[in-house]
């Protein structure tokens, strides 16, 4: 088979899954009260709000008593709400597909944190804040290979010995250790460090070292003027492109740039800890695996060089189950972003999803808005590691 | 020659496969650490329901801010008073100078003669809230995470295995249909599943023990395809061997062999991933305590993640932080606040891992050197 039937074939494959996610989507927010679908939906009513009836003084109408509502019963017409079950399936399906996914509300607690959301369509919202969220799940699967592919074939090559016994207790702890307590204290114990007797940072003579490292910008305070330039909106997107490090270089300042991204180390290797934990395992045992097949006899046989064996004829080898097992690690890799974010405060998208579930009045909009996104995220993933397994394993394709 | 075994004993290949994992099982020191510790908290399950909270006297004293204590349930507040001034009942805390309102292990030794809090006390928020005893509620705590994560577990294997054994035994349509529910719940991260499900159903509802259940059902509904993608790879392989094809030969029906041979043979791998999963759920649950979700309807719940998650927040990070940087000195880190509950998570966690890992190696053959 050629390479592009393939990637045509494995790319139909993803169209029911999506369908399924949406349709779980639905199933959830049909169970919520129409009145906060109806928000969720079409954002808030500022004049009249999305009750089947309203006080008539409200509509305009100088009459006692109350009215039918015409925004509640418009809006129930256009979700196919008086339908039939399917009707509603497939209005839902429609607005979710052309990338109609509701409004932030006007009185959430989501808007009453981030003014900057509030009543925006939650596409624009997230697109906002997406890119924070990209660059710092880039940075961290760099980490990821950077770190679990070497270390997985050294502790594969010296087998029970110290460096696989520390692989191990590296591996074992990166499951125990909950992702927010590491991340926790790694932020204490930077801030503490940096701190220094003092108290106060060595980088910015105005703001605590804790202020200094926490957030995805530098202290307000650390500003020249004390306010943000205006290619920073409200202290929390960028523009124009909206990757923090990005923008901040193209506005020609670089220091910022530099801070943004040393900002993201430590964050980064928060997340990545728990993936490589995972990987690791799987790295050293496929690479054991190898190490004991025919070819790599006969390569050692005919005089290779020991590193040349290691890196060319069984390394490429086992890259296969490294990338299977990044593919089937990715959803609980995107699930770890909210947390993270939270505890470094950084402006990603979920700190967004963080908000919006747990201030109230909760924003249901930007609740099942963040969970398609990173459900697509996923799915997108698992299609690029499959397309990239064929790529490195031509039997992949034939089969 | 079958006949040449003895009189009394018939072979019992199951028992005599069981004899044997634990003969593989008893070689692996790391497993049998984990074996260990899991003892040690099955010991502290059974004991903590019988172990008299220290506080539940309490009830009767008013708390230094005038109000009368609050009794969240089975984890007592304590209640605290500075070093200069009168106790305001008799078997109040005293706290430190330096951080007015934090009891640190061993520190705050009562006059009433309950004894020093062991591990210290618990804050949700230094500057507002009332303490808790983290000692109690670890205690107590064991209880709560055990049972809630085993009957996640549980339930979502059970869901799981049956349908991956009808999914792997009948194939065809019904295997491709249950086979592609798994994939669309697989690609949602489960976190946020359990988040919306919770934001949903879960935030109006008051009850404890109702909320618990809403909590259970959320995370099965994650839980199960995990399982049902596992047995039905390993019904596959199973289906195809030799002593079930001669039990289908010699007519057996199709609940027999599923009953007989089939399930008993492939659920093995799921044990693994049952014993993986008790350690997981607390660690989720801590994590979405911890982003600001109320799982459970009052913060004083004695639950692990929801003490270590609480004990972190941002928000109490960020006020012992400014504190320690303003008064240089006399600062206290209320280390025990997140080490001893962050500590119990770990522990259970990785000693269930180490169990998995051995048990794992002890029931595949092919990992056995």
């Amino acid at each position: 088979m050629r390479l592009w039937i393939y990637i045509v074939r494995r790319s139909l494959l993803v169209v029911p899954v999506i369908i399924g996610v949406m349709t779980i989507t639905f199933v959830l927010i049909s169970a919520l009260p129409v009145s906060e679908r109806l928000e969720a939906t079409f954002g808030t009513n500022p004049r009249v709000p999305y009750t089947p009836t309203v006080p008539c003084s409200k509509l305009g109408i100088d009459t006692p008593g109350n009215c039918t509502n015409p925004i509640y019963k418009a809006g129930i017409d256009k979700l196919g709400l008086n339908q039939p079950v399917p009707v509603q399936w497939a209005v839902y399906m429609y607005n979710s597909l052309t990338l109609h996914w509701g409004y932030v509300g006007n009185a959430s607690g989501l808007a009453g944190q981030i003014p900057l959301a509030k009543g925006q369509p939650v596409t624009t919202v997230l697109g906002w804040f997406l890119p924070y969220t990209l660059e710092l799940a880039g940075l961290s699967l760099a980490i990821i290979l950077l770190i679990s592919i070497p270390l997985g074939n050294l502790s594969a090559v010296n087998r029970n010995r110290p460096i696989d016994q520390g692989s191990r207790v590296l591996s074992f702890s990166g499951y125990a250790l909950p992702a927010f307590l590491l991340g926790s204290f790694v932020l204490m114990a930077a801030v503490l460090v940096i701190g220094g007797p003092s108290g106060k940072s060595p980088f910015c003579a105005h703001a605590s070292s804790y202020f200094d490292l926490y957030g995805s910008w530098p202290a307000i305070q650390c500003w020249a003027g004390s306010t943000y330039p205006t290619w920073l909106k409200a202290g929390q997107v960028s523009s124009p492109t909206g990757f923090p490090t990005v923008d901040a270089a193209i506005h020609g300042q670089y220091w910022v740039a530099l801070d943004t991204l040393v900002r993201m180390i430590l964050p980064a290797f928060v997340i990545a800890y728990g993936t490589i934990a995972v990987l690791l395992r799987f790295v050293r045992n496929s690479m054991l695996e190898v190490l004991n097949l025919d070819f790599i006899r006969t390569a050692r046989a005919k005089g290779v060089p020991e590193r040349s064996v290691i890196k060319k004829h069984a390394g490429r080898n086992s890259l296969n189950v490294t990338l299977t097992v990044v593919g089937l690690t990715f959803a609980g890799f995107i699930a770890g972003f909210p947390i993270i974010e939270v505890v470094f405060g950084l402006n990603g998208v979920g700190r967004l999803l963080a908000y919006s579930v747990t201030l109230t009045p909760l924003d249901f909009g930007t609740i099942f808005g963040t969970t398609i996104l990173f459900t697509i995220i996923v799915v997108a993933a698992n299609l690029t590691v499959d397309v990239l397994y064929a790529v490195l394993d031509p039997r992949v394709r034939l089969g | 020659m079958a006949a040449a075994a003895p009189k009394g004993r018939r072979p019992n290949p199951r028992l005599d496969q069981i004899k044997r994992t634990w003969y593989f099982f008893r070689r692996n020191s790391l497993a049998m650490i984990g074996l260990g510790i899991i003892v040690f908290f099955m010991i502290v399950y059974v004991y903590a329901p019988f172990y008299p909270a220290p506080g539940t006297s309490l009830q009767t004293y008013t708390a230094s801010n005038g109000q009368p204590p609050v009794q969240n349930g089975p984890f007592p507040e304590i209640c605290t008073y500075q070093p200069g001034e009168a106790p305001p009942a008799p078997n109040c805390y005293q706290t430190p100078l330096g951080m007015p309102s934090v009891v640190g292990p061993t520190v705050g030794v009562s006059p009433a003669g309950i004894g020093p809090l062991p591990f210290g006390s618990l804050t949700l928020n230094p500057a507002t809230t009332p303490f808790f005893n983290t000692f109690a509620g670890l205690l107590k705590g064991t209880d709560w995470s055990i049972s809630i994560s085993v009957g996640i577990v549980a339930t979502g294997a059970l869901i799981g295995v049956l349908l991956g054994v009808v999914s792997g035994y009948f194939g065809g349509i019904v295997d491709e249909t249950i086979m592609r529910v798994t994939d669309i719940f697989l690609s949602i991260p489960g976190l946020l599943l359990v988040i919306i499900f919770l934001a949903i159903f879960g935030i109006s509802v008051q009850s404890l023990e109702l909320r618990i259940l809403i909590v259970v059902a959320a995370f099965v509904i994650i839980w199960w395809p995990i399982y049902a993608r596992i047995v039905r790879g390993q019904v596959l392989v199973t289906r195809e061997q030799r002593y079930v094809e001669a039990a289908r030969a010699s007519g057996a029906s199709s609940g027999r062999i599923l009953r007989k041979h089939i399930i008993p043979n492939s659920v093995y791998p799921v044990f693994v991933q049952m014993s993986l999963d008790v350690g997981t759920i607390p660690l989720l649950i801590a994590a979405i305590v911890f982003i600001g979700f109320k799982v459970f309807p009052t913060n004083a719940f004695p639950e692990w993640g929801t003490m270590t998650a609480l004990s972190v927040q941002s928000s109490v990070l960020e006020s012992f932080i400014t504190n320690c940087q303003t008064t240089m000195g006399s600062c206290i880190i209320p280390w025990w606040q997140f080490f001893f509950p962050g500590f119990t998570l770990f522990l259970f966690a990785i000693s269930v891992n180490f169990m998995a890992d051995g048990l794992r190696d002890a029931f595949d053959p092919r990992l056995r050197r």
